[in-house]
């Protein structure tokens, strides 16, 4: 198995953010793609319509 | 390192959104447009065609609420720029799962590195939810959306988390169960569509989802290449900073 570490700058101290970062990352982004991608407030469909179509998401 | 991430997913997402807003605009949209016609012109043939009573209760007066005028972005520019500004979100979503991909795995986002993850992105979002359920335009028959729905997300994890054990884990049992997430969600099978004659254009349709096909895996690329690039550029000052500090 490779395990090809982190730069340096993440060691010591601040390794300990990382999986508040990883976290805090991945809400965000399940959260903005939910809104745009899944969000069933007619709204939020129409507006991103064409995104939805076009990124292969669930539509109507 | 938290502000770094979302600074990288913040720059990679703005361009690759704005790569991409110009490709859907020139390529996905006027089909979108154009399927929109067919989907338009099909109710009005129907109703012609049908009872007197049936137009009755088919009118706006009975019909449920959520059949009142609804919000929706005008014609023309107005709409280009909301699907601009839906691109900016989704890409800056899908930068910010990138990052945190990769960081959960312990990979510096290096431009390979990067690219690797963005081609499972791909593959996680894209190819594998669309074998099941293809790209489709406005207007073709479909499942019930909260199914659809549900196996797409189902398709997208399946896929994502067999592609770790697969490509990170690496060991025997691992690849094994990544390639039992790879196919489950293919053997399950995507909820069909009912079979009904659709007024769209097969070559239409066609079109629009190797077009589809095609705009997401730029996308992915472009978020890949920019999310090393921005975590770069923002590294800079952090390490600078902790080197002094």
């Amino acid at each position: 198995m490779t395990t090809s570490t982190l730069a340096p700058i993440a060691v010591g101290a601040r390794a300990s953010e990382r999986p508040v970062a990883v976290a805090l990352a991945a809400f965000l982004g399940l959260g903005l793609l939910f809104m745009v991608g899944f969000s069933p407030a007619i709204a939020f469909h129409n507006a991103a319509h064409d995104f939805r179509h076009t990124q292969n998401f669930p539509c109507h | 390192m938290i502000i770094r991430l979302l600074s990288a997913a913040l720059a990679a997402g703005f361009f690759a959104a704005v790569v991409v807003t110009g490709l859907e605009l020139t390529l996905t949209s006027p089909l979108i447009v154009a399927a929109e016609r067919f989907e338009q012109a099909e109710p009005s043939h129907q109703a012609a065609r049908t009872l007197p009573i049936v137009l009755a209760h088919a009118g706006h007066d009975h019909a449920a609420p959520d059949t009142a005028p609804e919000w929706q972005p005008g014609a023309g520019l107005p709409r280009m720029a909301f699907t601009g500004l839906a691109t900016l979100v989704g890409a800056v979503g899908y930068a910010l799962l990138l990052g945190a991909a990769m960081l959960a795995c312990g990979r510096e986002p290096t431009p390979q590195v990067a690219l690797a993850f963005a081609v499972a992105g791909f593959a996680s979002v894209a190819l594998a939810p669309g074998l099941g359920l293809p790209p489709e335009l406005p207007g073709s028959e479909a499942a019930p959306l909260a199914v659809r729905q549900a196996w797409w997300v189902m398709t997208a994890a399946s896929t994502a988390m067999g592609l770790y054990l697969i490509a990170v884990r690496r060991s025997l049992i691992a690849i094994l169960g990544g390639v039992v997430l790879l196919i489950a969600p293919h053997v399950v099978g995507a909820p069909q569509a009912p079979e009904g004659a659709s007024a769209l254009p097969a070559a239409l349709a066609a079109q629009f989802a190797a077009r589809s096909l095609a705009i997401s895996f730029v996308f992915w690329m472009l978020l890949g290449l920019g999310f090393s690039r921005a975590w770069l550029v923002f590294g800079r000052g952090t390490a600078r900073g902790t080197a002094h500090g």
